[in-house]
């Protein structure tokens, strides 16, 4: 495990976690899910909230899949801490969002008034 | 660690030791970066948070919204040309592990040409907004659309002058821990930009069109 000075930088666990067999799985299952919810949304093929489900399913499983395969996040001994960061981002992530939505939403719901002339609420 | 010590034999002893470990830089830049791609991922939730609380019906006032203006397949092959940008991008690490110049050469290539095309798309697809007179200060559902999408278009903008500094590194230097460290935080700068295009495609793109 020692790649200090001296030792081959091409060697570094870093250089060799490179696979192409892995980034081309990254890349269909990626691009089959958005196709999928290209064509679910362009089609209007579901009711809106099972559209909607439908749709936030593939964007997950598309970003579980680049994380994995082309981002390497796993629980090896190289990548763990990079694998702990990005959970711990995660409820950031999802917090930031969802709670200044949530706000927001919140503060509509009691004061917005209806305009006239304006496309119903989704 | 009290039995190890009692039978340290003092003609024998190693007190360090015998090669230096080092600093290992490639790990340590990479996770630094990591941590900065992170950060970067907050500056998108900040904007994720801004469009989800001017998306509203009432934000567009009575403008156009992106069920109007949004062209799923358009947005789709914008997509492709991210998702091969960053597959070729991969092809240029894999010729980089086995130390294959020309290979790490030409994916890069490959992967600034496809970037250039995904920009381009973009850029073409705000002027078409803006010649049907769909600009930022049309409403703040607008302003709110344009930015995030704009500012993920600077990040690949950034993305692609950094790609071809690094085409310009690897054709005039030897593969040093330097260049291998920027090489490999370039991949996860422009993995992460894709991974946020996912967010932004489903969410902005299609689900304001279908709203």
């Amino acid at each position: 495990m020692s790649h200090g000075h001296g030792s081959n930088p091409l060697a570094h666990p870093e250089v060799q976690m490179a696979n192409n067999r892995s980034y081309v799985t990254g890349f269909i299952v990626a691009s089959l899910l958005m196709a999928a919810a290209t064509v679910l949304v362009s089609g209007h093929l579901l009711p809106p909230f099972a559209l909607l489900l439908a749709i936030t399913g593939c964007a997950g499983l598309a970003i579980i899949a680049q994380v994995y395969f082309l981002l390497h996040m796993d629980l090896s001994e190289h990548s763990i801490w990079n694998t702990v960061a990005l959970i711990m981002f995660i409820p950031l992530f999802v917090i930031t969002i969802g709670l200044t939505w949530w706000m927001f939403s919140q503060l509509y719901l009691r004061t917005m008034p209806m305009i006239p002339g304006m496309p119903g609420m989704h | 660690m009290s039995s190890a010590a009692e039978k340290v034999d003092p003609e024998k002893v190693v007190l360090w030791a015998g090669e230096h470990e080092g600093h290992d830089v490639i790990s340590t830049r990479t996770f630094g970066f990591w941590l900065y791609i992170l950060s970067d991922g907050m500056l998108f939730a900040t904007l994720f948070a801004a469009y989800g609380v001017l998306s509203y019906a009432h934000s567009y006032y009575t403008g156009p919204t992106p069920a109007q203006f949004v062209a799923p397949w358009y947005t789709f092959i914008q997509t492709m040309a991210l998702f091969l940008s960053v597959l070729a991008y991969g092809f240029s690490m894999t010729a980089l592990k086995h130390g294959n110049r020309a290979g790490v050469i030409n994916g890069l290539l490959a992967a600034s040409v496809l970037g250039v095309v995904f920009l381009g798309l973009d850029i073409h697809d705000v002027l078409r907004m803006f010649g049907m007179h769909i600009t930022p200060w049309t409403s703040g559902g607008l302003s709110a659309f344009y930015m995030l999408t704009q500012v993920h278009a600077a990040h690949i903008f950034f993305g692609l002058i950094w790609m071809l500094v690094m085409i310009y590194q690897v054709m005039r230097k030897e593969f040093t821990e330097e260049v291998i460290g920027r090489l490999i935080s370039l991949r996860m700068f422009w993995q992460f930009q894709a991974v946020m295009w996912v967010f932004i495609y489903v969410f902005v793109y299609l689900w304001g069109y279908m709203s």
